[in-house]
């Protein structure tokens, strides 16, 4: 168990100087696939950094089983990272690579050479055992990066963003591998991302960042369905956001007739509601729900889906995402007038974030 | 349509002008590295191919001495200019920014201020009152004095190489419970080693053609390649000497030739 406790690191002094992380808490559970994710800034890879011990956080503490690892250096931390580029040594082999930890640890020969074996065979890896690592594919490296830094056994393995340099099909195979590995191993992994497809398919709890804080520590489900405020909502998937106001417990957007929302009692004023696009319900009509009228701007097809874009009649724009199928139905026409249906149970009121500070 | 990004090439002129700077630089050598070879005695009449006047110089004792005199200087002065430098690049490239870094680059580079001749006068009177007192005449002044001018030419490529190198890779060694010390001799050393050699080699040939200052420190008696070559041709100008300046011109071209392919292999 990981315990980040109060975290905070500032580059630089007085007016220039930045501040790459604020007070951070969170604790990262044992065997968890544990995701920092966030736009480039974010301070996500700083702390991945305060965690590895290449840089040394200005205040807090980083319990590692019970033992404050904020002054340790990182060569006799229990941690070990794959970077993001892999940073494979050049003159060294494929089996030498995978060895290095264990070396630097003097552990005997003998348990070398059986640990290298089982680390190349754990990422298929043993076919290529004495390439350079310069002679291979940017999968290959992948591989190769993660044998070396399971082979030391640590405590933690912390993930760089280490699949951003390969293309998309192999990505996605990585990422499966990972999740794999993970399992097998039983490991917790820190894994740095800003894909915010990685992060939810692969992650069993992400943490969104943004200007050195944690907007939010949840399952990607909760994410999702459930974010804790503007920023997180915007950022993991597509979002509409929707004006109100809040009375008597029940929300009235504009034009239409006040709808009774969960956690609106407790709220009064202008509030922000969203309603993700594949909820958005167009063409027919369904019980529980508001309904709007606009007028199809434009359509977009990506494939699975065609994403619509609707004018409302009070100028708000409202993206409704409708699924491909061979019976579509009537076929929607640039603009023409619609009726849109939002079910009340997929209305998520924004909690107010001034109350947060 | 043809490539029509800027090129120096496409300038009117510019190959002529080329043309003619290749000849003028090379001719006097080529020459000279031809009547090397020449059977006669007398410069601009060609009597023949022969390895005559290379069987002389090897047989010369005086130019033996001096071969051997410029060989030991160029290697231990370029050791010691190496060492130095490496140690100098590891501290300006890796260490953190310290004060008086620029400092640094002051000592490193007063060869390339300093004119040369005002370096040789300088060590001459420093050198010979050194030598008077402790009563040693060897080669260890030589090889000090070559060893200063040295520094900045095995300094250039070491660093180039050091900063070339993805730090990543040393931060990586430290992760992997690697100590500095173990990550120097397992990552650093044999990544930057190339560095160090061209950086070697390089100081080896500016040592070995050196004239000026030797020619101040040497010791009465005590002759180079370079201060025997001028010596002798105050005295008779024979093709013995074209052999002797081939010989120097064929080990530097080597040296530099091999330094070349050893940079060139990308970190």
């Amino acid at each position: 168990m990981l315990e980040v406790q109060s975290l905070s690191k500032t580059f630089g002094i007085g007016a220039s100087a930045y501040h790459a992380l604020r007070a951070v808490d969170v604790t990262i559970a044992e065997g968890e696939f544990f995701t920092l994710l966030g736009p480039s800034g974010c301070g996500k890879t700083t702390l991945l950094r305060l965690i590895a011990g290449f840089e040394q956080p200005t205040a807090g503490r980083l319990v590692l089983d019970e033992r404050d690892i904020a002054a340790i250096p990182p060569n006799r931390r229990p941690v070990n990272t794959v970077f993001q580029n892999y940073a494979l040594f050049p003159h060294l082999s494929v089996a030498q690579n995978v060895g290095f930890g264990l070396e630097a640890q003097r552990r005997p020969a003998t348990e070398v050479k059986a640990r290298v074996a089982e680390m190349l065979d754990l990422v298929q890896m043993g076919h290529l055992r004495d390439r350079r690592s310069s002679e291979l594919s940017g999968g290959q490296q992948q591989r190769v990066a993660l044998a070396r830094a399971l082979a030391p056994k640590p405590r933690i393995l912390l993930l760089d963003e280490p699949l951003s340099a390969l293309d998309l099909k192999l990505r996605k195979d990585m990422q499966t591998e990972l999740k794999r590995l993970q399992q097998e191993t039983g490991l917790t992994f820190i894994f740095v991302t800003h894909d915010q497809d990685e992060a939810l398919t692969m992650s069993d709890r992400i943490a969104v960042m943004e200007g050195g804080r944690l907007q939010q520590v949840a399952t990607p489900r909760t994410l999702y369905d459930d974010p804790a405020n503007r920023f997180v909502a915007g950022f993991i998937g597509d979002t509409n956001f929707l004006q109100g106001e809040a009375r008597g417990g029940s929300v009235t957007l504009a034009g239409l007739p006040p709808a009774p929302l969960a956690g609106a009692n407790a709220r009064s004023g202008p509030v922000t509601v969203l309603v993700r696009p594949e909820h958005v319900v167009i063409g027919h009509s369904v019980p529980q729900a508001l309904q709007v009228e606009g007028r199809v701007e434009r359509l977009v097809f990506s494939g699975t889906d065609t994403h619509v874009h609707l004018r409302l009649g009070q100028g708000e724009t409202l993206v409704a995402r409708t699924q491909n199928s061979l019976h579509s139905g009537t076929a929607l026409e640039q603009g023409a007038a619609v009726n849109a249906f939002l079910p009340l149970e997929a209305l998520r009121l924004l909690p107010d974030e001034a109350a947060h500070g | 349509m043809a490539d029509r990004r800027f090129s120096v090439r496409h300038l009117p002129g510019v190959s002529g002008i080329a043309l003619i700077t290749f000849v003028v630089l090379y001719t006097p050598v080529l020459i000279l590295v031809i009547y090397a070879f020449n059977a006669g005695p007398v410069i601009g009449r060609w009597e023949g191919f022969s390895l005559r006047w290379f069987t002389a110089a090897l047989e010369n004792a005086a130019f033996r001495n001096a071969a051997r005199n410029s060989l030991i200087v160029a290697s231990v002065a370029g050791l010691v200019a190496t060492l130095c430098a490496t140690l100098a690049a590891l501290a300006t490239t890796r260490g953190r920014r310290f004060r008086g870094e620029g400092g640094i680059y002051l000592v490193l580079n007063q060869p390339l201020l300093v004119p040369e001749i005002v370096l040789a006068v300088a060590l001459m009177i420093l050198l010979a009152q050194i030598k008077q007192a402790t009563g040693y005449h060897g080669l260890g002044w030589l090889i000090i004095a070559h060893s200063t001018f040295c520094i900045p030419f095995a300094y250039m490529p070491i660093r180039a190489r050091l900063e070339g190198m993805d730090l990543t890779l040393e931060t990586a060694a430290m992760d992997l419970y690697a100590s500095r010390f173990y990550t120097f001799r397992r990552v650093t050393l044999p990544l930057m080693a190339p560095g160090v050699l061209a950086g070697f080699m390089l100081a080896f040939v500016i040592s070995l053609d050196n004239v000026v200052v030797s020619t101040f420190v040497k010791s009465p008696g005590q002759e180079t390649l370079p201060t025997y070559l001028m010596g002798e041709l105050r005295r008779n100008l024979s093709s013995e000497i074209y052999a002797i300046s081939a010989l120097l011109l064929f080990a530097s071209v080597a040296v530099v030739a091999a330094s070349w392919l050893i940079t060139r292999r990308k970190p």
